[in-house]
């Protein structure tokens, strides 16, 4: 480092330790208080994730399967693929999703406010209701009880648990929010703030109006999309905002483009959702006004993009020691991809093609898989070390698991988009027939059972691993970043 | 114009909705969250003298390549 960077940073340090106003408390001492404070929640909330990304994952991976081999598994009623493939995509939305990004949150509003957690005693009574309400909510789907609209295929009473383990989880968010000791509130303290106060506007919405024909149509991709929207999103993007400039130990590119990019999604995004519906029974204007957004919503993708970009570069190098930032860039530039993508996607002259293909399932997998799950894990990778006072003990394994899942999900979303594609094609061209179109698609639909077995294999190293982290078993590492000194630590 | 109930309470719900979104950001600007001083300051308040800005973190990697010559 120069001596002319080195004062640079010396100068902002001084800047961003005056900005804040903690002056009664020495940092690490703070820091310590803070994890100290989230730590059994949080930990039970990825503990409690693991869980059903693995049930979720097997899930997937028989739907898959039974797309080439429809018999198999066949003669049981709970193994159909309709009921198998929507146990998949709420397991994994409510149960690992949405379980793994509360305890990300949960961390990093104490972080991002720098006061220790309140009402933490709320998050144990959340995380039950939560883990309850999916347990009854995916068995109802599996013994015939969906209710048939697709990401709301959990009966009224699960949804009904599940928004009051919510509440219990906004409150304690909230709090500590009001209780701040920081006069600026962070980029990704925005995002956490607005999915706190979105999400649950939404599912209730969504869960107990009454609704019928077109409008439950209507309502029901609202909803999907906006999940999406107020929920998995935001939580990433908080991630990215965190974890890209902290572990690069350099602020973001531009932080005003930042909260430019922040604004504008909260003005756009929401009003996505009707362009799942191009062509359907809806008033052409509705459709109209959804593909508008979907299109604007290029103004804050391109912001975070830049931003990721221009922060990570020339720190790529970094990429060879953190697994946190590995995971992390790579669910950064996947969420680029995807909302390019999706804007794409809203357009009726390419929407005509891409409807009710595998394209679709594809594109759902780069933002869900590719962009938020991968952003959770280098978060889960980040954190836990922080909040079990032991390091990740075989980075081996934190290796395998990255590119295990890494190249399993890029053959997965490649192999449909080109399959989806022609699929598409072949759909629209009369001079094919529609069994055709199917079979034609049967090649793809290896690749993907093929890139899902690589996933779930990566999925149960991260799982392993995990369990050998919280029992503290194999070697003892002394990897910085620690809450002591390196040198007090091996010590003990 | 007889509009049923249920319009007339999505529409309450939806003008409530967009005050506190006006609300929330008239307030932010109030306390000086976007003007530009700030906004300078603000992009550096993740770090401090713990984990200070210039000093990389987890880089567990790195380290176990280390180790893993011993």
């Amino acid at each position: 480092m120069t001596q002319e960077s080195k004062t640079n940073v010396n100068e902002a340090t001084e800047r961003a330790k005056a900005f804040h106003q903690h002056e009664t408390m020495d940092d690490t001492e703070l820091r310590i208080k803070i994890d100290e404070s989230v730590t059994s929640q949080t930990a039970i909330f990825f503990a409690t994730s693991l869980f059903w990304l693995l049930i979720g994952s097997i899930f997937g991976l028989i739907a898959s399967y039974k797309m080439h081999w429809p018999d198999w598994l066949g003669e049981y009623a709970v193994l159909t693929f309709g009921r198998i493939r929507p146990a998949h995509l709420n397991t994994v939305a409510y149960g690992w999703i949405s379980l793994a990004g509360a305890g990300t949150l949960l961390w990093m509003t104490s972080r991002l406010t720098r006061v220790p957690l309140q009402w933490g005693w709320m998050l144990y009574i959340s995380a039950f209701l939560w883990n309850v309400g999916v347990a009854f909510g995916t068995a109802a789907i599996l013994f015939g009880y969906s209710r048939g609209m697709e990401w709301l295929e959990f009966p009224r009473i699960a949804g009904a648990i599940i928004a009051v383990g919510f509440v219990f989880f906004a409150l304690p968010i909230l709090k500590t929010f009001v209780r701040r000791k920081v006069k600026h509130i962070y980029v990704s303290l925005w995002y956490i703030l607005a999915s706190v106060v979105w999400f649950p506007l939404l599912y209730l919405t969504a869960n107990f109006g009454h609704y019928q024909g077109v409008v439950e149509a209507g309502m029901n991709w609202w909803y999907g999309h906006n999940l999406l929207t107020v929920w998995v999103t935001p939580i990433g993007l908080a991630i990215a905002y965190y974890f890209l400039p902290k572990v690069i130990g350099r602020p973001i590119y531009s932080y005003y483009l930042s909260l430019l990019g922040f604004w504008s999604f909260a003005l756009f995004y929401n009003w996505n959702g009707i362009h799942h519906l191009i062509g359907g029974p809806l008033p052409t204007w509705l459709v109209t006004v959804s593909i508008v957004a979907s299109v604007m919503m290029v103004i804050p993708v391109l912001a975070v993009a830049v931003n990721h970009h221009m922060t990570t570069f020339k720190h790529f190098n970094m990429l060879k020691y953190s697994p946190t930032l590995r995971f992390t860039v790579f669910g950064a530039m996947s969420y680029t991809a995807v909302s390019l993508q999706g804007s794409a996607m809203a357009l009726r002259s390419i929407n005509e093609v891409t409807h009710f293909t595998h394209y679709t399932v594809g594109h759902a997998h780069l933002g869900v898989y590719a962009f938020s799950t991968m952003l959770l894990f280098g978060a889960i990778y980040y954190i836990m070390p922080r909040l079990s006072k032991w390091e990740w003990p075989y980075p081996r394994l934190v290796r395998l698991h990255f590119w295990l899942t890494a190249i399993g999900v890029i053959i997965y979303v490649v192999a449909l988009t080109i399959g989806g594609w022609y699929q598409g094609l072949n759909m629209n061209n009369s001079d094919v027939s529609f069994i055709d179109s199917v079979v034609k698609t049967i090649p793809y639909l290896y690749l993907r059972s093929l890139g899902g077995t690589l996933m779930v294999a990566g999925h149960l190293i991260f799982i392993y691993h995990f369990v050998l982290m919280v029992k503290r078993a194999g070697p003892r590492r002394f990897a910085p970043p620690w809450f002591k000194k390196p040198v007090e630590e091996s010590a003990v | 114009m007889n509009l049923p109930l249920a319009a007339l309470l999505v529409v309450l719900v939806a003008v409530i909705a967009a005050s506190v979104a006006l609300a929330a950001f008239y307030w932010a600007v109030r306390r000086k969250q976007f003007s530009i001083r700030d906004l300078n300051e603000g992009a550096y308040s993740i770090f401090d003298n713990d984990e200070p800005v210039g000093k990389p973190q987890d880089l567990m990697f790195d380290d176990s390549r280390k180790q893993d010559k011993r």
